[in-house]
């Protein structure tokens, strides 16, 4: 007869370990995510903006309301002009750097590494008071330092124009260094043979990088892309405490319009249309990631 | 060639020249590096330098003088901001709910990621994946019914209103099992067999042996609530009840014009974090590359 491994065997007696171990976290799951998440999608069915009156059903109509209301188009636009730059920015800024810290001859390699690193574990409304103290009109550090270039002082977090952009450039600081490491740890992974042959090859520097580094770091890039859409698309800490999605909606990020709506008005039936559709649009992201790129990425594995 | 490869050659045959030999081209590749790091240096750390800057001002001197480098140290806004404000309250608020967010992930996700890894049982992988797919739900899309839920339990204020919510997470789950499955089945056959039960074979064998994997999820779930915003802002919004960063923005409008106390207060808050990213580098690194996967 075959020996079997003690844990493989069917062992009734471990059923009720089982079962206490797991329970816990399944009765947390089941009230706090999955329950919810069904709330949510039966909440945006019904008509409920007054709490002190029982909800009643009303079919597609919040659906109907959210769609033919301009705040939620505008918010959409918003969150998807922040979503793109932000993602595109701290994208390219961090693969530059991180090429730049992987240079075989660079001097005090994690020195730099911690340094760029550094606003990605500053707490974003930690991080969104000093931006509001940097952009000040009046003694702003920003326009201090503009004045030096003769350029004139802007209002910034108040001018509709350069509200958005203000936010998208904490969102960028913050992202840059995570980018960066994640790059890092690809452009290591990638075997020198390759770069030896180029060279043989007499590949120039910049033909090297478009040739050889770029595509093996692509599933890199795509999972940054995911990621960071991901991550932008749900904007709200530091939009809440700079501008609370003004000036006139300028800054409406989808996370803000719900806040709003859900709990300074109390629509808590748009607020769930609302977050039906966030829902939807983040595990569309999510699931398009999973199928194209897999779970994990293998050169995740070597840092 | 290479000329990592090359200089153990070189050493041998010149036990100095490989100082010599390449140091003017590094130095001028190094110096050509800095044109470019030095200006993005300055731009990530322009914030901290004027919130430092401004922390140190005395009060009511806030554009003056227009340095990025502090010229005063006044550290009574520190004293201030913690004294005058229940900045202290915060900081002791967002501490509780952060030990007890660490400890039920390691339990709880301990015990469930044991499950996962050394008991069979039908369904097991359906199961986890179910567990998974709580990854790719938003708090924005499950805030609402959450928000009633605590309401309807009447814990709006209360502690348990910040922590019984972020008691469990996927991505702790996920983490562990990782690490248990890289525990040799033999140490946990060979304790089975002498009796051992099963809770204590997670906490004497396999717990100790993925200490690094809880390590990285402790600091995870620790900056997590301290960093938390969102949900704080809801829950709890008495101010004695407030943590870090909805008590930081509680400032925005009760100190409108005193940003000396506003940055010192900044500072404070920001500097845990910094500090466990600076002394648990490697396990930060790691943990966060492998939230590649979160979604």
């Amino acid at each position: 007869m075959k020996w079997r491994p003690i844990l493989l065997r069917k062992r009734p007696r471990d059923l009720p370990t089982m079962f206490l171990f797991l329970l816990p976290s399944f009765l947390l799951f089941a009230v706090f995510s999955f329950y919810p998440m069904i709330a949510a999608i039966r909440l945006s069915f019904y008509k409920w903006d007054n709490l002190s009156v029982a909800p009643t059903f009303s079919g597609l109509n919040n659906y109907i309301q959210l769609f033919s209301n301009d705040r939620f188009w505008t918010s959409l636009r918003v969150t998807f002009l922040y979503t793109v730059v932000v993602t595109a920015f701290s994208i390219i800024l961090g693969l530059v750097l991180a090429v730049t810290l992987n240079h075989r001859w660079l001097f005090l390699k994690s020195f730099w590494r911690t340094l760029f690193f550094l606003p990605t574990v500053t707490p974003l409304v930690a991080a969104a008071m000093v931006w509001i103290l940097l952009f000040n009109p009046n003694f702003g550090y920003v326009n201090t330092f503009l004045g030096y270039l003769h350029i004139p002082r802007q209002t910034w977090l108040s001018n509709v124009n350069l509200a958005l952009p203000t936010i998208m450039t904490l969102g960028i600081w913050r992202r840059v260094g995570f980018t960066m490491i994640v790059y890092l740890a690809a452009l290591q992974a990638i075997p020198q043979e390759y770069y030896e042959s180029a060279r043989v090859d007499g590949a120039g520097a910049w033909q090297t990088f478009f040739h050889i580094t770029i595509p093996l770091i692509s599933p890199t890039t795509l999972m940054l892309v995911t990621l960071g859409l991901i991550d932008s698309f749900l904007v709200f800490d530091q939009v809440l405490v700079m501008t609370r999605g003004g000036p006139s909606d300028a800054t409406l990020s989808i996370g803000v319009f719900l806040y709003t709506s859900a709990f300074s008005f109390f629509k808590l039936d748009l607020g769930a249309t609302m977050s039906v559709v966030m829902l939807f649009i983040v595990a569309t992201i999510t699931i398009l990631q999973w199928r194209f790129i897999g779970f994990g990425t293998s050169e995740m594995e070597a840092i | 060639m290479d000329i990592q490869t090359f200089t153990p050659m070189i050493k041998i045959m010149h036990p100095h020249r490989h100082f010599i030999l390449p140091s003017r081209q590094k130095i001028m590749v190094n110096l050509a590096l800095l044109l470019f790091l030095i200006p993005s240096a300055m731009m990530i750390i322009t914030p901290f330098m004027w919130m430092i800057t401004s922390s140190l001002k005395e009060r009511g001197s806030i554009g003056e003088p227009p340095y990025l480098y502090p010229t005063t140290f006044d550290f009574s806004n520190y004293q201030e901001a913690l004294k005058d404000t229940p900045f202290a309250r915060y900081y002791f608020n967002t501490t509780i709910v952060a030990v007890a967010v660490v400890l039920s992930r390691i339990v709880i996700g301990g015990m469930a990621a044991y499950a996962f890894t050394f008991l069979k049982f039908k369904s097991r992988d359906a199961l986890f994946l179910l567990y998974l797919s709580t990854m790719m739900i938003p708090f924005y899309a499950i805030v609402i019914p959450i928000y009633l839920i605590v309401r309807d339990l009447h814990w709006f204020n209360t502690y348990q209103a910040l922590i019984v919510p972020r008691m469990v997470d996927a991505f702790a789950i996920l983490l562990l099992r990782q690490a248990f499955i890289a525990v040799p089945r033999d140490y946990i056959d060979a304790a089975r067999v002498d009796g051992a039960s099963h809770w204590s074979v997670l906490w004497r064998i396999v717990i100790p042996m993925s200490l690094s994997t809880v390590l990285t999820v402790a600091i995870f779930s620790f900056l997590f609530i301290w960093n938390d915003f969102f949900w704080p802002l809801l829950a709890a919004n008495e101010d004695k009840m407030r943590v870090i960063q909805t008590g930081l923005q509680a400032f925005n409008g009760r100190y409108n014009v005193e940003w000396t106390y506003w940055m010192a207060g900044t500072v404070i808050a920001t500097i845990p974090p910094i500090l466990i990213f600076l002394v648990a580098q490697k396990q930060f690194v790691s943990g966060l590359a492998r939230s590649g996967l979160r979604g």
